[in-house]
């Protein structure tokens, strides 16, 4: 037996999943999301859940949660001490995340040489300036730390010198930027290393919580994952020292949903219509795509990686308004709908006007239309049906301006370019509550086979708890320098001169299966996945010296399995 | 976050399965730290600053400016008409008004690549700034354009394309020829009798630093590009000028092309050479991406910089100071075309102007000869018309007609095709019109 919880804006979806042959839904429900008490949200679904089935059956429970996310948007984060070397290039000045921010002298080229060591002098200063304005929490992050953490060890072991791991008196946590990620990105390693120490305490008290409560309930057997942005989850010991991966992972949970949902092969579009907004997510040959890069928090872009979903400010809660000539909906949301209990009409109001939907008080809705179109003399009828149409069409639009935005991104290789290919939607996925009644006028507008799943409604909760554990990492090579470096892994090895591509992409795939491994996580060898691989002639004056390696390797986003007919 | 002051497109095209050869300076791994530096200093998330990927240039595009035998298939491989696409790419960034400016940092390079195509010169074939100035001007109607190649090498190629084009303005800055490849670029040549002075070179001595470059275009080439007026600048941004290229003899700096290019503001920047792919590519190119987008670019310093050490020495500053007084007077005040009794300068016989030229493409090792001719018209600038041979291959024939042609030269240029397929001894024969804008060759 299988859990997945989602803990959304307004609600807290739970699901607990028979994992037969064909998965089942065993019991389901929904509970609202009280954001000062978040745990008091968790146990009360999971008290419905566990009322409805054997305590004992359940392993695994998966959990996403909007934790993080709060803190950050509410300004409830904790302050953090970022210090950095950068050397030539831009101004880190402009990076600058937080009050307590440093930049020290010392440079690391893009092969990972050093080429200035760093001060000691300037980075003790700076740690005691930190800690006289009471950081505890530090972010160490180095340009081209991915090639060569040294200024970043070194950063760390000045904060922080103790022999024990567990206890230091002069900080209780320090983000090291080389961890977060191999991709190269200086001011976004500096970002996610800031947001990473920044949650840190808060996430772990939660964490704690979450597991002192499972204990009381009797589930302290059950291996708890953590679902991150990008379609995957983490095991709860590994995510804390890794907080900013939890943040955003309410979209994901959606996407994953219906692909458990469903059975997805073409190019798609996934809309999973909310209260506030709709998300967008587009799917190529059935898999979903990611932000090339990571997300953004706040105005930071990060190295958070994410499923690439694009949200608009059309939900059912959405208001409506009239400009000049025109009906409008969203982008705000003034309370519920009317048929709700509400007071200003909404995009729910006009679909129960036109019948499309049957929500609360129906007559509450058509009366509310009725007087607030008589008010800018309109029909009541002509309102509510160009709400819709509004509706229809922003999303439409959205859905196209996402789709070319993808099709005209960036690419590095002949072969990418001429063979690669454009994505073209041929059929349209919807969720989320008024999913159903926008089916019809979304058809009319894409005039693509349209979909709603059975169960969409807690579609997102299926999603967490179908969700299995991904890690990615990547392996960077020079042969010249006779050196090997994962940075996710801090691993460091000596190579050989011979060392190649292939001995590259095998030494990736075996230490990610070792994480794995380490993290309780069994891999099958097809699972891992080697997403990028090339090898580059390093040459002085007309002879190779050496090569120069990179290797990426991941387990792919997915579900453990789908709902899908006929299996 | 950082925002730029004017909207940057970059078209990044490292071309990473294309080389010469595996050891040889323009290879795959050329573009690979720059790469790596752009994308560790973030600058793609710069409000401002965007990635576009690159077109593909058609047979067309390349038909449009060259004439290639036997066809452009046998010359272009996929990634030179990618490279090309990425430069046309950015031209069209610019003229639509999508961004400001744009900076196709592409490879394989084009400037040594002439009128005339059998194969690869200086690491060159199609030449990409031509083709991109054609599509613009084929796309977006006639402009006056100047190009300032501030690649170490002479852009001989760019030169050839538009020695006769008087609405073409070409600069280049670069090593003096007598110590460099190609050897050619000297201030006596000044572009063909109708378009005398459109063509400026300015030989810098071995060893110029910052202070003789900036000193070059602060006192000729901003003057020029002031009086000339051009609807658009383009840089042919070669970045072999640096201190430590490994195949040139200057002391630029990182800091010197970024203020460099703050000087010229061009429109558009289009990468050629430069080889010093750990030392100075990476910097150099962020600079240079950096200015073009008006954001500060004082922290931008290669490594191992040493301002003293690259400081040109009091000879090189006199020479320099001397050059600038003289070589304005080129383009404000141009000699008359005299017709010397010297075939390989260009003799005017008749009412035509008439070259020989001998061209070795260096990479390839191919020999070309070559006689071209232009009509001297007082309606346009006059029909062109080149025979060409391979060392002992076939003789072919390319014939151009303006894109102001008048109706006499422009039933003269079809009246040339025609004849030399009748009677010519011609392998293959291609026309380019511009008026019509109708490409064709025969011969199979
Ligand atoms: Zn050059
Ligand atoms: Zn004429």
């Amino acid at each position: 037996m299988l859990l997945g919880i989602d803990v959304g804006g307004t609600h807290t979806d739970a699901v607990a999943i028979d994992i037969g042959d064909a998965p089942a839904v065993a019991a389901s429900c929904k509970v609202p999301t009280r954001h000062h008490d978040l745990l008091s949200s968790v146990t009360e679904a999971l008290t419905t859940i566990l009322g409805q089935v054997d305590k004992s059956a359940v392993t695994q429970l998966n959990l996403s949660t909007t934790l993080s996310t709060n803190a950050i948007v509410q300004n409830k984060t904790e302050d953090v001490g970022v210090i950095v070397s950068a050397g030539p290039g831009i101004d880190p000045h402009n990076f600058m995340p937080c009050k307590d921010f440093h930049v020290i002298d010392g440079s690391i080229d893009h092969r990972g040489n050093e080429v200035r060591a760093l001060s000691t002098r300037q980075l003790a200063e700076a740690v005691d300036a930190c800690r006289g304005n009471g950081v505890r929490v530090f972010a160490a992050v180095s340009k081209f730390s991915t090639r060569n953490p040294r200024h970043e060890n070194l950063i760390r072991r000045t904060v922080c010198n103790c022999k024990s791991v567990d206890v230091c008196e002069h900080a209780d946590f320090v983000t090291l930027g080389h961890q977060l990620g191999g991709a190269l990105n200086f001011p976004r390693r500096v970002a996610t290393a800031y947001f990473n120490c920044a949650v840190w305490r808060l996430y772990n008290e939660f964490a704690t919580a979450v597991e002192e409560a499972l204990d009381e309930m009797g589930l302290g057997h059950v291996k708890v994952n953590i679902l991150k942005a990008d379609g995957g989850t983490m095991p709860l010991p590994q995510s804390r020292t890794l907080p900013v991966q939890s943040i955003f992972s309410g979209p994901a949970a959606s996407v994953m949903g219906i692909i458990a949902l469903t059975d997805i092969f073409h190019d798609s579009v996934i809309l999973d219509i909310g209260g506030t907004t709709t998300d967008i997510a587009v799917f190529a040959d059935g898999a979903p795509l990611i932000e090339r890069e990571g997300i953004d928090i706040g105005s930071h872009p990060t190295l958070v990686s994410a499923l690439k979903v694009h949200s608009i400010g059309i939900g059912g809660d959405s208001a409506i308004s009239v400009v000049g000539p025109e009906v409008r909906v969203g982008p705000n949301r003034l309370g519920p709908s009317v048929c709700l209990g509400g007071e200003r009409v909404t995009l729910t109001d006009a679909l129960n006007y036109v019948g499309a939907c049957k929500v609360g008080d129906v007559a509450a809705s058509r009366k509310a239309v009725d007087a607030y179109a008589a008010a800018r003399t309109l029909t009541g009828e002509k309102l509510a049906q160009g709400a819709v149409a509004y509706a229809a069409q922003a999303i439409q639009d959205a859905t196209r301006a996402l789709v070319e935005e993808i099709n005209s991104k960036p690419v590095y290789t002949i072969h990418e370019l001429l063979e690669g290919k454009k994505i073209v939607p041929k059929k349209v996925y919807l969720m989320g509550g008024p999913a159903e009644a926008m089916r019809e006028e979304l058809f009319q507008r894409f005039q693509l086979s349209t979909e709603v799943p059975a169960n969409f409604d807690v579609a997102n909760a299926i999603g967490a708890a179908l969700t299995r554990t991904t890690w990615e990492l990547e392996l960077f090579a020079d042969t010249q320098r006779h050196v090997l470096f994962i940075p996710t892994l801090s691993y460091r090895e000596n190579v050989p001169s011979g060392y190649d591509l292939d001995d590259a992409k095998r030494d990736a795939v075996n230490q990610l299966t070792m994480q794995l491994d380490s993290m309780g996580v069994f891999l099958k060898a097809e699972d891992a996945q080697i997403t990028h691989a090339s090898s580059f002639n390093m040459v002085e004056g007309y002879d190779r010296v050496g090569r120069n390696i990179r290797v990426k390797c991941q387990v792919r986003p997915g579900v453990i399995k789908t709902f899908g007919e006929g299996r | 976050m950082l925002k730029s002051k004017n909207t940057l497109g970059i078209i990044f095209f490292p071309a990473f399965d294309w080389a010469i050869s595996p050891t040889h300076p323009e290879r795959q791994e050329r573009l690979l730290y720059t790469q790596d530096q752009l994308r560790e200093e973030g600058l793609f998330d710069i409000e401002g600053i965007s990635e576009y990927k690159p077109d593909v240039a058609s047979v067309e595009d390349v038909e449009r400016v060259h004439f290639c035998f036997p066809d452009v298939p046998s010359v272009a491989t996929r990634s030179h008409l990618i490279s090309a696409g990425g430069a046309m790419k950015a031209g069209d960034l610019v003229m639509e008004g999508k961004t400001d400016r744009a900076f196709a940092m592409v490879r394989p390079p084009g400037h040594h690549a002439m009128k005339v195509v059998h194969g690869s010169r200086g690491f060159c074939t199609i030449n990409i700034e031509a083709i991109m100035i054609e599509h613009i001007r084929e796309q977006y109607g006639h402009k006056r354009i100047a190009i300032v190649d501030t690649d170490c090498h002479h852009g001989d190629g760019t030169q050839d394309i538009y020695w006769h084009d008087p609405d073409t303005l070409f600069i280049s800055l670069h090593q003096d020829g007598r110590t460099l490849y190609p050897g050619t670029g000297f201030p006596r040549d000044l572009g063909g009798p109708n378009a005398m002075g459109r063509t400026l070179n300015i030989p810098l001595p071995p060893n110029t630093s910052d202070e003789g470059f900036l000193m070059a275009v602060e006192r000729i080439v901003l003057p020029i590009l002031a009086d000339f007026k051009p609807d658009l600048v383009i840089n042919s941004a070669g970045q072999d000028n640096h201190f430590s290229d490994p195949i040139t003899n200057m002391n630029f700096s990182a800091g010197g092309y970024a203020a460099m290019n703050d000087m010229l503001k061009p429109d558009i920047a289009v990468l050629e050479g430069g080889y010093s792919i750990q030392g100075a590519l990476p910097y150099v190119n962020l600079g240079i991406c950096l200015a073009m987008a008006g954001v500060d670019y004082s922290h931008v310093r290669e490594p191992n910089y040493n301002a003293e050490r690259i400081r040109q020495d009091a000879r090189t500053t006199e020479y320099i100071t001397e050059l600038c007084k003289q070589l304005p007077a080129l383009y404000f005040d141009p000699p008359e075309f005299v017709s010397r009794d010297d075939s390989r300068q260009g003799i005017i016989s008749g009412d035509k102007f008439v070259r020989h030229k001998q061209i070795y493409y260096d990479t390839d090792g191919i020999n070309e000869v070559q006689q071209e001719s232009v009509t001297l018209c007082k309606q346009c600038r006059g029909l062109y018309k080149v025979e060409t041979r391979a060392d002992s291959g076939p003789l072919c024939l390319g014939v151009e007609i303006p894109v102001d042609a008048c109706p006499e030269c422009r039933a003269k240029g079809y009246q040339t095709v025609e004849d030399a397929q009748i009677k010519g001894t011609y392998r293959y024969i291609q026309l380019i019109n511009r008026l019509d804008k109708e490409y064709v060759r025969y011969g199979f």
